[in-house]
């Protein structure tokens, strides 16, 4: 506790020097509007709680250092890592809390008083942000909104966020290290497929499954459909749900006959008591999500389709969807679909060493688990 | 003219309206089969027709897929569309007869609207009204509420003073507290529940299994004789209740015992399908255009106008684009209103 306080205290004073040199500097957000702003931004907003995603890599040792107040979405979207940062970081309990968790509920008086530097949104709230004119407020009080993200787009944008957010706190080295190190694990997979002659097995994604007894919701030409294509699948949705996300009937998925089903899940006890989601997540129960996992594979719309056969059904983490942190999920799958190719690739130890190199919290175990296992 | 040929007269005319009515009936019972054989032959697997009949008479003798597909997903679907549309055309028609109100329906009575709440208390923050029905927290939930909501109405019908458009306007300021409790869970939700409870409330029959069928249809078979019993006495309400009562009939009591028997009706289908509040309000009133008020004819016309556009709707719903199932509750609104706004601009009489 005492060595954390003195680097707290050793980074705050870190600032203080730094913001002798605080120089206005000109980004570009990811929506291509130009922003002047001080740099290093010392007094930071987050528009939307995940965003510590991305600065946990940036300030490693505090990332809450520089945060004086964000909306509080953390603890309901993903209650594991909320409380593994909450375990590290008691203080962000206390930071102010913007509002309810939709967009544009954000209380501009209440921002105001907080005197920020900057207010980081995210991609997603933008029209609701200028609709209710925010934005104009904002501006008249000199503090200016920067746009992120890494949900709606997390492939094309997380990359560019992170360089966004490393140029305003001054941390630039360290977000080219990871970029590297993202493009770096990218190419690990898309490399291999490049050269590579092969099939691409039928994939059906179950979004959510066993979320509700609607059978079966799933991910057309975007996101976990989209990684399951870069990771050498084929997905079966992608020509009939014309979104990123949609419902089959479940008599098409007997018809499309896949080779491989891809369960995502995650711990959503608050919300489906006891429910037939696989509940995988850092530091979760296996045993009890390779049950669940079993128990949906013999559900009616996977009657006697080749997955259920070679027992290639999978359950991966379903926060890996508007996560910085899909790469290791594209390398998660490429190793399912693709097993003969990607024999020398462990996603796991890139999961751990993104934990040891970058995150502010440690590793668990958890992320996904295979019927055959 | 002399009396006996006023009575030949009368007779001959009253036979033919009986027979050209049931004539109509026989129509629509015809409808709804070929709807059911056309919803049970269609699907992304394309079967022959021959496959499909062949899975239907002997399930045994099939492909484990082909069995499972027609007898696990297809037909639970199909027969859920015809028993659901029945229920819900039912309630809705007498709905209507009982409180002397086109506007009167298990949407606009906030039955539906309430069940909506229960589901969306369950799906946005797993809150079980019944402790022990962890299994079925949705369904359990949301029939609980939309009891309450018809406990509610009546209860405050009974006080004094509290005519039939009265409970029409309860109905409606029902449905305003509801979708503002819904608003304000959907506010705290998280995005996922946002997305399942939307998703609830548009209304979906693949949500269909053979118990929940079974449990709709003994409810409606149940029902739809203690209805037709009271048949002349609910023909008889139509005249107001001032005449009804000097032909003998009760109407508070009448009421009480209707609204309990199409709450349940309506508060089971909606809890296992979600939210469609177009066939209650629809379905009768086509029923009634075809066939006029004599609940002889009313009731089974509407169950079966109601289960005729429910069970094309389910056609629609799968076939507009092919592998996915689009929520039956657009679907019925989107087609059903336009052939239902045909009927009213081109009618000759007023019902009403």
């Amino acid at each position: 506790m005492f060595l954390r306080s003195v680097f707290v205290a050793g980074t705050m004073l870190g600032g203080l020097l730094n913001s002798a040199y605080a120089a206005p500097t000109t980004v570009t957000d990811v929506t291509g509007r130009e922003v002047t702003v001080e740099v290093p931004a010392k007094r930071i907003i987050l528009g939307e709680g995940r965003q510590i995603y991305l600065l946990g890599v940036l300030q490693r040792e505090a990332p809450f250092a520089n945060v004086v107040g964000w909306r509080e979405d953390l603890s309901q979207a993903d209650p594991d890592s909320y409380a593994a940062y909450a375990e590290k970081f008691p203080e962000l309990k206390d930071l102010p809390t913007f509002g309810g968790f939709k967009d544009g509920t954000f209380d501009v008086e209440q921002a105001a008083a907080l005197k920020p530097d900057l207010v980081l949104m995210n991609l997603e709230s933008k029209a609701a942000t200028e609709d209710a004119g925010y934005d104009d407020k904002l501006a008249q009080l000199g503090i200016p909104i920067v746009y992120v993200d890494f949900r709606e787009d997390p492939m094309a944008n997380s990359v560019k966020s992170m360089e966004i957010m490393g140029k305003l706190t001054g941390h630039e080295d360290r977000a080219k290290e990871y970029v590297e190190f993202v493009d770096q694990q990218m190419k690990r997979v898309t490399d291999v497929l490049a050269k590579a002659e092969f099939t691409r097995p039928k994939v059906f994604v179950d979004r959510a499954g066993g979320y509700t007894d609607d059978c079966c919701l799933t991910f057309g030409n975007g996101n976990f459909g989209e990684y399951v294509e870069i990771a050498g699948g084929q997905n079966i949705a992608k020509d009939i749900v014309p979104g990123t996300f949609g419902t089959l009937n479940p008599e098409q998925i007997i018809a499309s006959n896949p080779d491989q089903v891809i369960v995502t899940g995650g711990n959503w006890e608050a919300y489906v008591l006891g429910g037939a989601w696989v509940g995988v997540g850092p530091g979760a129960d296996m045993t009890a999500a390779h049950a669940k996992l079993k128990a949906l594979s013999e559900r009616t719309a996977m009657t006697g389709i080749t997955a259920v056969k070679t027992g290639e059904i999978h359950a991966i983490w379903h926060q890996f969807y508007d996560n910085p942190y899909y790469f290791v999920a594209v390398q998660r799958l490429a190793t399912w679909l693709q097993p003969q190719l990607f024999a020398d690739l462990d996603p796991e130890a890139t999961l751990k060493e993104l934990h040891e190199r970058f995150l502010p919290v440690s590793y668990r175990p958890g992320y996904w688990v295979s019927l055959n296992d | 003219m002399t009396d006996t040929a006023v009575g030949e007269q009368g007779r001959g005319f009253y036979r033919a309206l009986v027979l050209r009515r049931q004539l109509i009936l026989l129509g629509l019972a015809l409808a709804l089969a070929l709807s059911v054989c056309v919803d049970l032959a269609l699907g992304p697997a394309r079967y022959s027709l021959g496959q499909v009949v062949e899975a239907l008479l002997y399930p045994g003798s099939v492909d484990d897929q082909v069995r499972v597909i027609m007898w696990e997903i297809r037909m639970p679907v199909a027969l859920m569309a015809v028993v659901v549309g029945a229920s819900l055309s039912i309630a809705g028609a007498q709905m209507q007869t009982i409180l002397n109100n086109p506007l009167a329906s298990p949407f606009t009575l906030g039955i539906s609207a309430g069940a909506g709440f229960g589901a969306a208390l369950a799906l946005a923050f797993g809150v079980a009204l019944v402790p022990f029905s962890v299994e079925y927290i949705i369904p359990v939930n949301a029939f609980i509420m939309a009891m309450l909501t018809s406990l509610a109405i009546y209860g405050l019908s009974l006080r004094q003073g509290v005519g039939s458009e009265t409970i029409v306007l309860l109905g409606i300021a029902l449905v305003f507290i509801f979708n503002a409790l819904m608003s304000l869970i959907q506010f705290f939700a998280s995005q996922q529940a946002v997305a399942a409870v939307v998703f609830w409330t548009m209304g979906s029959l693949t949500k269909a299994t053979w118990p929940k069928l079974w449990i709709t249809l003994t409810l409606l078979a149940i029902s739809a004789p203690l209805l037709a019993r009271r048949g002349w006495q609910l023909t008889a309400m139509r005249l107001g209740d001032a005449k009804a009562e000097s032909m003998g009939v009760r109407p508070r009591a009448l009421r009480l015992e209707v609204l309990v028997i199409v709450s349940l009706l309506a508060s089971i289908s909606v809890s296992f399908v979600g939210t469609i509040g177009f066939i209650g309000l629809v379905g009768p009133h086509i029923a009634r255009m075809l066939l006029g008020e004599d609940q002889r004819f009313l009731l089974p016309g509407a169950a079966l106008s109601g289960a005729l556009i429910l069970s094309a709707g389910s056609i629609l719903s799968k076939t507009i684009i092919p592998g996915t199932v689009i929520p039956i509750g657009i679907v019925t609104s989107l087609v059903g209103i336009p052939f239902f706004l045909y009927l009213i601009l081109n009618r000759r009489a007023a019902s009403w």
